[in-house]
């Protein structure tokens, strides 16, 4: 499938679900007081909310817009 | 330690805006939806890794995040050794520095990148204690820089018009001479000692 037939939907609900399993991920890191809390924060919360983001950012260059409504 | 402040609701409110794309994406033909969305999924989650970084940072410079890790127990038991000849010990004990921050006291350099080249250095022994093999004894890179302790002491009148400080300053201040090395201030942790020596009395 190409990047440009996937619609903007589709963008929007990979990009929400990949930043809210970033942020659990980072509720769990900062209820967890050991060295490792960061590790899980900085290597797999910011990649996931990261990765959100620039799928969000890819939507807005790549996706198909929905077709505008006639008010004609 | 519980993170309080704008961070619980910054998430709270990214996480409803997230799940509202991801229900309704629709919402998105129109003007403001396409605010709401950029908002939701790109200025918000941002700030949200820029608060955590932050709180994350600030937590791992206390003394109990230091010694949560297993190999550093016996360092915290340090702190508790009741003879003002261990150096941790008495600045520990006599608040000369933040007891909830006194590992970050006296080993941050002190400098702009200072913390962040902490974070790396505490993440090389992250990897050595969970990946590679972690080494018997700990050694510090590069060994323990005396600006570490003139950060404090540089102007302190006790420490400027003591005489034996007075004849080595300039040995002192470029670094040649160790503090702790010199024979003069080189009874540090002493893990090998720690769990034969009496404690004072919060440790007991």
């Amino acid at each position: 499938m190409k990047l440009r037939a996937i619609g903007i939907r589709r963008f929007l609900q990979v990009s929400s679900s990949l930043i809210i399993l970033g942020l659990l991920v980072e509720i769990v890191s900062l209820m967890w007081f050991h060295p490792l809390a960061f590790v899980l924060f900085a290597f797999v919360g910011i990649a996931l909310m990261g990765l959100g983001i620039f799928v969000y950012l890819a939507s807005l260059v790549f996706a198909v817009s929905p077709p505008a409504e006639n008010h004609e | 330690m519980v993170p309080t402040g704008i961070l619980i609701p910054l998430i709270a409110l990214t996480i409803v805006l997230a799940a509202v794309f991801f229900v309704r994406p629709s919402i998105t033909r129109e003007t403001t939806g396409k605010i709401l969305a950029f908002v939701g999924l790109c200025v918000l989650p941002v700030l949200c890794i820029a608060t955590g970084m932050s709180t994350h940072m600030q937590r791992s410079e206390q003394t109990k995040f230091c010694i949560s890790c297993h190999s550093m127990e016996l360092y915290g038991k340090s702190l508790y050794v009741d003879d003002q000849k261990y150096v941790p010990a008495q600045h520990f004990q006599n608040h000369r520095v933040p007891a909830d921050m006194t590992c970050y006291a006296c080993h941050t350099d002190y400098t702009i990148y200072g913390p962040m080249k902490d974070k790396l250095k505490g993440m090389t022994r992250i990897y050595l204690q969970y990946v590679s093999t972690p080494p018997k004894t700990i050694h510090m890179s590069g060994g323990y820089s005396n600006l570490q302790c003139l950060h404090c002491h540089a102007g302190a009148r006790n420490f400027e018009e003591n005489p034996v400080h007075l004849a080595m300053m300039d040995s002192l201040k470029t670094n040649q001479l160790s503090c702790i090395s010199s024979g003069c201030h080189d009874t540090i942790h002493n893990t090998s000692e720690v769990t034969n020596l009496k404690m004072w009395g919060p440790a007991q």
